[in-house]
């Protein structure tokens, strides 16, 4: 493995033609929103940049994270990715084992000091020493401590690594802790999800591999581009919201007319994700198009915030953009639902009367 | 006497370490360990019921839908919800999609790359094994990544997402297909079939599905295609003397309509040759070695409650037991409990050994079971009927208490459920892997892959032995499912 080896080396013997590697450049320029020249720049980018390494440490987690990024949309972005980040280490698909990996991570971290990235799934449970992720013979948050002080950035893959997720639900038995309240000297990107779209996973990993540094990231630390719009903002079934059409039970008409699915528990309205416009599994559907709600997973704390099968009781406002933004910040106060049976209604009436002012004149 | 500690081992899911002692170049004790805990159970207790359904599918996002599958059949189990034959027919669907693509992902990645160690170099089939498999490089990840990723469109089409699939209800799914849909599936399982005959089986699924004998085995095995070629390799390894345990196997049953299971649930004893009914009341967790306080044995009476402290503790599992007994659990329990007779003989005993299962047949009825899988799940996706409901009204139980047992791709997964005011009273989960890799019990009897590793010749290359990665991946063990 030499250190001045580019992405594109690496690409080419993997097999990958130069055209498909064109074609991955301008899919990926594309899903980033890098505009008509975006293609070229990342293409220069990978063909004169050094290879810079990536290593994939798990901790407290469900390999959920995994799953979703090795199938990514299109069969090349997930080759050339996997071969751009080489899996220099990852627990679960990489070759080698035990002591042999162990050795594997301390040689990429001695050699590229300063230049790698560490993605880490999954986090560090803090109580009883570390004890409850023990992985090569100690506690996990040691290994990540180590590996994260020589590394240039970090990602924090999914909503364990982010925020905590299901294992840090209250009673938090085991005080699974978000990356960035254990790491604090080292600029970290949050990919927040249970798990992260595949599309938005790779597209991350592209940029900052692309352009040797993290994406722009907003106030809570996630990547604008994938997470800037709520999935209320995107989502397809937004008229029958904006008109009072809800499902009332799963599978009714109200449902086979793909009505909207705020009074099942949708969380939609409060929820920053790209699932209504990526889409999943390869852009073939998502959670509300399955007819079932979003349950809020890439939102900090959503793991507390249920009954997941109950409308959202705090919602400000909806249907007016204006105050769309607001949305987000307001969850934590609950304002009742009777604001929310009330907009809704006002909602309906808005409908009709503008149904009514475009009637047109009979007789 | 050499003590060792193998770990952390990758391509499993999640943290598993063992220690071994090795004596005379042989494993003379084996103690598996899983090393990570995140508390599921505690976190479920006193949450609305219904709220089971997103949480608890989060232990793994591997078998998630069988998660899923589990926490709906044990709401159910209390609230006596019925789902309509599509509820069934799209559920079953899904969770054959889900446990279709683990298996792939077992053979391709987790334990066939192994083949490809330098120390089988001078093998007659390593050259092709190895351009085939090897982790990374080899072609087969190539072909398989991309079959898996279009079968898991099926997710898409009947769940949303995947992993972690919000579809599943206990009156059925929450997702009505439309004809577009249902032809899309269509061409999705026509699509796998094609790369199944071509690549895994190099011939029809029918073919395959009725190999009955070993014999037939034998001769299928000396054609084309992948499962071929690890037949061929494990002969010449004599897989089917490796890893050899004699417990019950279980199946807890899979693939429910209403006129019965594809797979039913029952044991085998493959000591005796026979199957008997499942005795689930028989089933209790023992603590002894885990780290975990003393409680009740009884899964729908027991709370759990770690223990980082306690004296002779070595895994955070349970050690799940049947009626005071290890129990094995996968594919191979499995199809041996449907009754599959190439199965069942080749666990039968004979030449001086006693009945059981190893690496070889492991692995084999996980593969056999690919087929019978995409066979049956291609029949549901026709048999759907549009215009009837897929889902039926289940008001939240209130009270009462329930177990939720379904076949995840590694075996017999079950959830206790006590529902108390409409909140989880009591939440139990056992998965696969807790009853494969559990620890000692209180008797000081180790569990199935204690067992299993016992007589594993480790010879010069000791931790690194080849063949002690062959066992513990014949199991495909699910280590964040294993403690939760």
């Amino acid at each position: 493995m030499s250190v001045v080896e580019t992405f594109y080396d690496v690409i080419r013997r993997q097999g990958i033609t130069r055209r498909s590697f064109t074609k991955f450049c301008s899919l990926t320029a594309a899903s980033m929103g890098l505009g008509a020249t975006g293609a070229a720049k990342v293409a220069q980018a990978l063909e004169t940049k050094p290879r810079v390494p990536v290593i994939w440490m798990h901790g407290l987690e469900c390999t959920c994270c995994s799953e979703s990024f090795i199938r990514s949309a299109h069969p090349l972005v997930k080759d050339v990715v996997l071969s751009m980040i080489s899996l220099d280490y990852d627990d679960t698909i990489m070759a080698a084992a035990g002591f042999q990996a162990d050795a594997i991570l301390k040689e990429t971290r001695e050699k590229h000091k300063g230049n790698y990235i560490l993605a880490v799934e999954g986090n560090p449970p803090l109580n009883e020493d570390g004890m409850f992720c023990i992985d090569g013979g100690r506690p996990f948050v040691e290994k990540l401590k180590e590996m994260a002080s020589d590394a240039q950035a970090i990602i924090a893959w999914g909503a364990c690594a982010s925020w905590g997720c299901v294992q840090a639900a209250k009673p938090n038995p085991t005080q699974a802790t978000p990356i960035d309240k254990v790491i604090t000297d080292k600029p970290i990107i949050k990919v927040p999800g249970c798990p992260p779209i595949a599309e938005v996973m790779t597209g991350v990993v592209t940029y900052i591999l692309t352009f040797g540094r993290l994406p722009e990231l907003d106030r809570q630390g996630r990547p604008q581009m994938f997470y800037s719009q709520r999935i209320h903002d995107k989502c397809y079934r937004r008229p029958h919201f904006d008109a009072g059409q809800f499902v009332e039970q799963w599978d009714d008409e109200n449902a086979r007319q793909g009505r909207c699915l705020y009074k099942m528990g949708c969380k939609g309205p409060t929820t920053y994700n790209a699932c209504s416009t990526v889409r999943w599994n390869n852009g073939v559907s998502f959670p509300i198009q399955s007819g079932h709600g979003c349950i809020g997973c890439s939102e900090d704390g959503f793991w507390d915030k249920g009954p997941f099968y109950e409308r959202l009781s705090n919602i400000k406002q909806f249907g007016v953009e204006a105050n769309a933004d607001k949305v987000g910040i307001a969850v934590a106060g609950a304002v009742g639902v009777g604001v929310a049976a009330h907009a809704a209604v006002t909602a309906v009436s808005r409908v009709t009367v503008k149904h009514d002012d475009k009637a047109p004149p009979k007789g | 006497m050499t003590r060792l500690v193998v770990g952390p081992f990758n391509r499993v899911e999640g943290d598993l370490e063992l220690t071994l002692d090795i004596a005379e170049g042989r494993v003379a004790e084996a103690r598996v360990a899983t090393t990570l805990y995140r508390g599921f159970e505690q976190i479920l207790a006193g949450r609305p019921a219904a709220d089971a359904l997103t949480i608890a599918p989060r232990i793994c996002g591997i078998c998630s839908l069988s998660q899923s599958m589990a926490a709906a059949a044990a709401l159910r189990a209390v609230s006596g919800a019925r789902p309509p034959p599509n509820g069934e027919l799209a559920a079953n669907i899904a969770h054959a999609a889900e446990n279709i693509a683990d298996h792939l992902t077992h053979f391709y990645l987790f334990f066939m790359p192994d083949f490809c160690r330098a120390c089988y170099a001078d093998a007659a089939w390593f050259p092709e094994v190895a351009a085939r498999f090897k982790a990374v490089s080899g072609a087969a990840a190539q072909d398989v990544l991309p079959a898996r990723a279009r079968l898991l469109h099926v997710m898409g089409l009947v769940a949303g997402k995947w992993p972690h699939s919000l579809a599943i209800q206990p009156g059925g799914v929450t997702r009505a297909l439309d004809l577009g849909e249902k032809m899309r599936l269509i061409a999705i399982f026509g699509d796998f079939r094609a790369f199944l005959e071509k690549t895994l089986f190099a011939a029809p699924l029918e073919q395959v599905a009725a190999i009955a004998t070993p014999e037939q085995l034998d001769d299928y095995a000396q054609g084309q295609g992948d499962f071929a070629a690890f037949l061929r390799l494990g002969k010449s390894l004599r897989l089917d003397e490796l890893g050899r345990v004699a417990l019950p196997l279980i199946s807890f049953g899979a693939y429910h309509r209403a006129q019965g299971a594809l797979f039913p649930a029952g044991l085998f004893d493959p000591r005796a040759g026979e199957a008997r009914a499942l005795p689930v009341g028989a089933i209790g967790e023992d603590v002894a070695f885990s780290f975990l306080h003393e409680n009740s044995a009884d899964p729908a009476q027991a709370v759990t409650l770690p223990n980082a402290e306690r004296e002779n503790a070595y895994s955070w599992a349970k050690a799940p037991r049947l009626a005071g007994e290890p129990a094995e659990t996968g594919a191979v329990a499995r199809q041996a409990v449907a009754g599959d007779s190439l199965i069942r003989a080749l666990i039968a005993k004979g030449r001086g050994i006693p009945g059981g299962t190893h690496v070889f047949v492991r692995v084999v009825a996980r593969v056999m079971e690919i087929a019978r899988l995409a066979l049956a799940a291609e029949g549901w996706a026709r048999e759907l009927r549009l215009n009837e409901s897929f889902s039926e009204h289940a008001p939240a139980p209130v009270r009462g208490a329930g177990i939720g047992m379904v076949e995840a791709a590694r075996g017999a997964l079950g959830h206790w459920l006590s529902v108390e005011k409409g909140l989880i009273q009591r939440y139990q989960i056992v998965a696969p892997t807790t009853w494969n890799f559990s620890p000692r019990d209180a008797r000081g009897i180790p569990g199935p892959l204690e067992q299993a590793l016992v007589g594993v010749e480790t010879g010069a290359a000791g931790a690194k032995a080849p063949a002690i990665q062959h066992v513990v991946r014949s199991f495909d063990p699910c280590m964040v499912c294993t403690a939760h």
